[in-house]
């Protein structure tokens, strides 16, 4: 259950940071926002992933261990 | 190997264990209903086809989707990326009436990992059939052992190769777990959220319907994005190596 919350507070930190980011770059760029939007999108995929992998998989890793 | 292989074991058991009393049958029967949805949706638009203006509204559906796809193969693949419309917009259009399924239906196909899967293996089988059509067989594997080193800088190669293959084989995992993980992770949130409300008698689950909607959206969409990112990458044969790619990757 600890290891759950760990995961999510580094996922919540991943997700935030790529928000900051795509957020200052279309601010400051508003006619890129198409592709900061596509780029933003692929990042947060990869970040969740590790997210599901540590909450749909380890348990049954640890299991099978 | 052993260890993959418990690995593997203890994932289907995994698998098997979360989804609760979707046969085989059940699996069949959903997809179908799927698949009914998309041709009745389909054959409804195609009347429409005749005028100048597709004044059909789900025709008009239909002109959306496809620009979207086509603007994102355009945007992402190249030039060349008109090619793969037809197999990029099969793959959304499957994904996101699954997923939508899934918002009134208590099971869908997406929320499956084996068809999740099967439907990576296609994805990344069909990135490497093109891959092999636009280099040539020689081409597609030489293109896994990354830019060419001389001398004794051949073992990199060869290690370069290896880890390659493994990353190719991980794509289908990483494919299918990202969508199954989405949209079943769903599914517990909302029953989770409903135990939360029994005592009060409000389904609390219901208000995670509006970031469900989202997320069909979302994951259908970086399902394809990421099968056109894996096509780009396979197939570039004007331009050098990093060139290439790093457009795609950094904007």
């Amino acid at each position: 259950m600890l290891g759950l919350g760990i995961a999510a507070l580094g996922v919540a930190l991943g997700l935030g940071l790529i928000g900051f980011g795509a957020l200052t770059g279309m601010s400051r760029q508003p006619e890129a926002i198409g592709r900061l939007q596509v780029v933003m999108l692929i990042a947060f995929a990869f970040v969740e992933l590790v997210f599901l992998l540590s909450v749909f998989v380890a348990p049954g890793i640890v299991k099978g261990m | 190997m052993g260890g993959l292989f418990t690995l593997g074991s203890s994932l289907i058991a995994e698998a098997e264990q979360t989804h609760e009393g979707l046969s085989y049958l059940g699996l069949w029967v959903n997809v179908l209903f799927v698949l009914a949805i998309l041709f009745g949706l389909m054959s409804y638009a195609k009347k429409g086809l005749n005028e100048r203006v597709f004044k059909n509204p789900i025709t008009q559906g239909f002109e959306q989707v496809y620009l979207f796809i086509e603007n994102m193969c355009v945007v992402i693949i190249g030039n060349h990326g008109r090619k793969y419309v037809p197999m990029v917009m099969v793959l959304w259009l499957v994904i996101f009436t699954g997923n939508i399924v899934a918002l009134f239906l208590g099971e869908s196909p997406t929320a499956d990992l084996s068809f999740n899967f099967a439907m990576a293996l296609i994805a990344v089988g069909y990135v490497q059939y093109e891959g092999v059509r636009a280099n040539g067989l020689f081409g597609h594997v030489k293109h896994f052992a990354g830019p060419k080193l001389g001398g004794v800088l051949v073992i990199i190669s060869g290690l370069i190769f290896v880890v390659e293959l493994i990353s190719e084989v991980l794509k289908n995992v990483s494919l299918s777990l990202r969508l199954f993980g989405n949209i079943h992770g769903g599914h517990v949130a909302v029953e989770s959220m409903n135990k939360l409300g029994e005592p009060i008698l409000v389904p609390y689950g219901m208000f995670l319907l509006p970031i469900k909607l989202l997320t069909c959206v979302v994951q259908a969409m970086i399902f394809t994005l990421l099968t056109c990112v894996y096509i780009s990458l396979v197939t570039h044969h004007e331009e050098g190596h990093g060139e290439r790619h790093a457009p795609a990757a950094a904007h």
